[in-house]
């Protein structure tokens, strides 16, 4: 945990502040990100984790300026290299996509091309934006190729999608986010559509590479046990709100917003014994976000003033905040605390030494 | 958003009542409850559908116009076979509108001696109504001019076609709603057999799989492979013309459409764990295919069906126009409109009606086909 | 090459087959031609000796078959024009069906790739939706109500064109003359059919994730969907003109005769009324031929793209 204390020295690459971004639907107006604020910060890792519907998907789309058409941000800027992104327009914004800022998608089964060679498809920007010789081109793919793990990139660079596994998919679809030799590297949910024994490999590459070509990366996921090993910090978000941010420590030792301690009890791990907790209730409608703090209805530890008001970030150290009543000093007077099981279950975590430091 | 530091609290923040912080005891949080009734998937499909204007107008149209073949052919007060050569291609004359100078029953007669108006034998009393040109033409005065063309004719005063009379003086009205009537017969009953024989097909091809599949399959390529008009003129030729092998033609290879949906439905189904729950319970083949897996094609094979309707009545006006439709002296919209195309030029409206009727027919079961497949199948929402 | 086979095969059989259904047609239509009395006597001795008659059944049908693949012989006109060789009669009539069949495939697939790309790209626009009016129309009124009413609207309302074939064309410009109303009625379902199509393919692709991977690798959205989207919507569209053609070919057995094109459309609808089986067969046979091996072009050409027949392997 030494890179704590130089977090405040170090250089921020892009800047999230007080995003808010609607859609239009059949309903009304959904609100999907509600005001959201970040930094990353140069060569760390930022995993933002939430469940489906959360917002951070449509957080990550903004920065890539790749929102569906009936996106609306109604506010906020998203601040890189002295651009508002927000501000970009399409026409200037694919000199930033790819070449600054690379993206991994979910679903490396659906993303690549499947008609197009593989090869061509990692080249393609070198050749027509970049201005790139096709000699020159091949020559970088074939050596992202064997970065990302591909044997024989050879024979495999004029191949088809459909020849390859789904590992193997994803694999390449890296190659091709680093093709533009980015900065910054934002990975959506990288592992959830691949099999259990391949997502270790992927996260072990990415972070490899992060290592390597010192990236700063956005890790969006839903699962906090891939953030565990990758993270240097975390945030936590809940109906389109940062609910927590910390270092991993933080969040995985010390959580405070109810929200995070569900998150981290309907974690499954080897030595839990007691019954696997769910989070009950299901995700507020984002078309009438309610009032207060949104996770109550959910919340075992609602108290009156989470129906009337909504918290605000509570600060617990310089690096670690929660948007929850319970930070109050006057809610501490209930004596409220994190469920015994997840107390065990941090102890054995913090014996193990599970969480990236 | 600012970060508020715990131990220094803001003035609005500090004062906040201590009965805020009672912590509600929530002991039981249960998935939200739905505020309305489960609805089942056809109902679900249902309401979608009723909501879509475009949907509900085409389907009145089909109603309308299927109302009105039941109807029409009865209370015109002639009958669609009724020939009557003294009152040949008269014009459209209705009750009512003819004051306002439309459907009046009217012609222009171009090219006619001047001389002959006087004849009461060629035009009869109040035949003649106005004359729009004078000219001469090799010494000979001619004239175009505008007759009553009932009174022309020397028809009763009190007839009226709404829609003319054809090359025979049968009644158009009659005809046109005589023959909708047969062309969606036509339509529904090479529908219905299509279905009949592309289920069966399908679902012994889709649940036996392995070499009944395959044969089944190959047989079926083989069949669609052949030129779909060809096949059908052959076999009209060889049938004869008529409802029967109308219907007949259009099956022979309508069906394959069907059984490739049905089978790949049962691909999709027989392997799903209550139909192999079931068979180890000893379910019946029959039962497994009827009860069991059938259902799930439901959805699906509406919506086949529904294109496939205007497809028929479609093929069924071609081979009318190629000489091979329904036998006269009975009418389909397909034989009205190749009959009408003979005098397109002398007698528009005989046309008009039929190209009218097909076309509206033809939109609305197409745009409700696309409303049921919207329906059906939420995901394609919005497409196309 | 074992798919190219495989195709050509399957084309075969399926000829085989048509010509069998022909052969049914002209000897057990009831009211045979051979016994017609309408029919004269030589032509009828020629038929006799022609079709042998006297022989059983399986071996006529032997000799039919060889007729046709050896000398393409189809046999003899005995009604339109007694006496001469079908095939004969046939490749005169093609030049102008030809032309419309062709000129109305090769108008359509441009247009309606424009006003596919352009709907798709205006996605719920204005634009948008009077196209989709215009396909619902199109799609749905068949092309001899179409040609009925430019009939009577262009050649006699605005006479601009004629209204039936003018038999003295001799020159291409005069024969498209007229030509232009039936090539316009034929085209007009087809470049609907395919506007829907393409319409409905790109923005399925424009939305798919493989679109997205190439605006975030760094493509203009140009870019992405003039390589990617576009390139990917053509793939299935070869299914769809194999539809076309059929569509066009068989709108064009009644078009033509309304216009009076000495074609062979209108000399099937003639032969049809006559009862001129020979003739009747003869052309089905060569709709049949043209159709299946444009059919089979397209279909080779589609493996030659599509990489996954091309490499094999499933989808």
């Amino acid at each position: 945990m030494a890179a704590e204390t130089k977090k405040q020295e170090r250089e921020v690459v892009l800047s999230v502040k007080d995003l808010k971004v609607n859609f239009r639907a059949y309903g009304g107006l959904v609100q999907a990100v509600r005001g959201i604020s970040f930094d990353l910060h140069r060569g760390e890792t930022l995993a933002i984790v939430g469940e489906s519907g959360s917002g951070k998907s449509v957080s990550i789309k903004a920065i890539m300026g790749i929102l569906a058409n009936n996106a609306i941000i109604e506010s906020g800027e998203i601040l890189y290299d002295g651009k508002d992104l927000t501000k970009v327009k399409e026409d200037d914004f694919h000199e930033i996509r790819g070449k600054r800022i690379g993206l991994i998608f979910q679903d490396p089964l659906s993303a690549l091309n499947p008609i197009m060679k593989i090869g061509r498809q990692i080249t393609e920007t070198l050749r027509l934006n970049q201005k790139m010789s096709k000699e020159d081109a091949k020559k970088r793919a074939l050596e992202l190729m064997t970065a990302v793990g591909i044997p024989e990139p050879e024979k495999r660079y004029d191949q088809y999608p459909f020849q390859f596994s789904g590992g193997m998919r994803q694999r390449i679809v890296i190659a091709i986010a680093l093709a533009g030799d980015p900065e910054i590297l934002i990975c959506d949910e990288p592992t959830t559509a691949l099999d259990v024994t391949v997502q270790a490999k992927i996260l072990e590459l990415i972070n490899q590479i992060k290592k390597d070509r010192n990236l700063s990366v956005i890790f969006i996921t839903h699962d906090l046990g891939v953030v565990a090993n990758m993270a240097d910090r975390v945030n936590v978000m809940y109906a389109g709100k940062v609910v927590e941010t910390g270092s991993a420590e933080e969040i995985f030792f010390e959580p405070a917003h109810p929200y995070t301690w569900a998150l981290l009890s309907s974690m499954p791990d080897l030595h839990t014994k007691e019954r696997l907790m769910a989070i009950p209730g299901t995700p507020p409608n984002m078309i009438y976000p309610p009032k207060g703090d949104a996770f109550a209805p959910r919340s075992e530890f609602a108290m009156r003033i989470d129906y009337e008001q909504e918290p605000p970030m509570f600060k617990i150290t310089d690096t670690h905040a929660a948007a929850t009543w319970l930070l109050h000093p006057k809610a501490a007077q209930n004596g409220i605390e994190m469920p015994a099981v997840l107390k065990a279950r941090i102890e054995r975590m913090k014996r193990s030494g599970a969480v990236n430091g | 958003m600012k970060w508020i530091d715990r131990n220094n609290l803001p003035e609005e923040l500090k004062n906040l009542p201590d009965s805020s912080f009672e912590s509600l005891h929530q002991e039981d949080i249960k998935d939200e409850k739905f505020q309305t009734k489960p609805v089942g998937f056809f109902r679900d499909a249902m309401i979608r559908l009723s909501k879509s204007k475009v949907s509900m107008i085409s389907v009145s149209c089909i109603v309308l116009i299927i109302i009105l073949a039941l109807l029409v052919p009865n209370i015109t007060g002639y009958s669609f076979t009724e020939q009557n050569l003294g009152n040949k291609n008269l014009p459209p004359k209705i009750q009512g509108l003819e004051k306002l100078g439309i459907a009046d029953g009217t012609r222009v007669l171009e090219n006619r001696k001047k001389d002959a108006l006087s004849d009461p034998d060629r035009y009869p009393e109040g035949s003649v109504l106005e004359i729009l040109r004078e000219f001469d033409s090799k010494g000979v005065a001619m004239v175009d001019v505008k007759v009553d063309y009932y009174k022309y004719v020397g028809a009763e005063d009190n007839r009226y076609h709404w829609f003319g009379t054809d090359y025979l003086g049968r009644d158009l009205l009659t005809r046109l709603f005589q023959g909708t009537r047969i062309s969606l017969m036509i339509a529904f009953f090479s529908v219905l057999t299509n279905c009949f024989i592309g289920v069966i097909y399908g679902a012994i091809s889709g649940y036996y799989g392995g070499k009944v599949d395959m044969i089944l399959t190959h047989v079926a390529e083989v069949l669609d492979g052949m030129p779909y008009i060809v096949v059908t003129i052959l076999f009209m030729i060889l049938f004869g013309s008529g409802m029967v092998s109308i219907v007949l033609a259009l099956t022979i290879t309508g069906w394959i459409g069907t059984s490739r949906l049905i089978r790949s439905q049962f691909y999709r189904f027989k392997g799903r764990e209550y139909v192999l729950a079931a068979r180890t319970l000893g379910v019946p083949d029959l039962t497994l295919i009827f009860r069991h897996i059938l259902p799930n094609c439901v959805g699906p094979l509406i919506t086949r069906v529904m294109i496939a309707i205007p497809g028929a009545i479609f093929s069924e006006s071609f081979l009318a126009y190629l000489g091979l439709g329904i036998k006269a002296p009975n009418p389909s919209i397909g034989v009205l409109l190749a009959d009408g195309q003979k005098v397109l030029l002398q007698y528009p409206y005989q046309t008009l009606f039929p190209a009218v009727l097909i076309s509206l027919l033809m939109i609305a079961f197409n745009l409700f086909s696309n409303g049921l497949r919207d329906a059906l199948d939420p995901t394609k929402r919005g497409e196309e | 090459m074992k798919y190219v086979l495989q195709r050509i095969g399957a084309m075969l059989l399926t000829l085989f087959l048509v010509m069998t259904l022909s052969f049914m047609v002209i000897r057990l239509m009831p009211m045979s031609l051979f016994e017609n009395p309408e029919v004269p006597k030589e032509i009828q001795e020629k038929l006799e000796d022609k079709f042998h008659l006297n022989d059983p059944l399986p071996l006529q049908y032997y000799y039919f078959m060889e007729g046709i693949v050896t000398d393409l012989d189809f046999g003899i006109s005995v009604k339109l024009r007694p006496g001469l060789e079908v095939f004969d009669i046939i490749v005169t009539r093609l030049p102008p069906t030809m032309l419309i069949n062709f000129l109305s495939l090769f108008i359509s697939i441009p247009l309606g790739l424009i006003f596919g790309t352009i709907a798709a790209l205006k996605r719920n626009t204005v634009v948008d939706h009077v196209i989709s009016v215009f396909v619902i129309l199109f799609i749905s009124i068949p092309s001899f109500v179409f040609a009925s009413l430019l009939q009577y609207l262009f050649t006699f309302v605005w006479p601009l064109f004629p209204t039936l074939y003018e038999s003295t064309a001799v020159t291409v410009g005069q024969m498209m003359h007229s030509l232009v109303l039936p090539i316009v009625a034929l085209s007009l379902g087809p470049i609907a059919t395919l506007t829907r199509y393409l319409r409905g393919e790109l923005i399925e692709n424009i939305s798919s994730e493989y679109l997205l991977l190439a605006r975030t690798k760094g493509l203009t959205k140009t870019q992405s969907i003039v390589r990617h989207a576009f390139r990917n919507s053509m793939m299935p569209i070869t299914n769809t003109l194999v539809s076309l053609i059929t569509g066009i070919m068989g709108g064009s057995l009644v078009v033509e005769n309304m216009f009076a094109v000495p074609g062979t459309g209108g000399l099937l609808t003639k032969s049809i009324f006559a009862g001129d089986h020979f003739l009747t067969v003869a052309i089905l046979i060569f709709y049949s031929a043209i159709s299946l091996v444009t059919i089979l072009v397209v279909d080779l050409c589609y493996g030659l793209i599509d990489p996954r027949v091309r490499v094999g392997g499933g989808k």
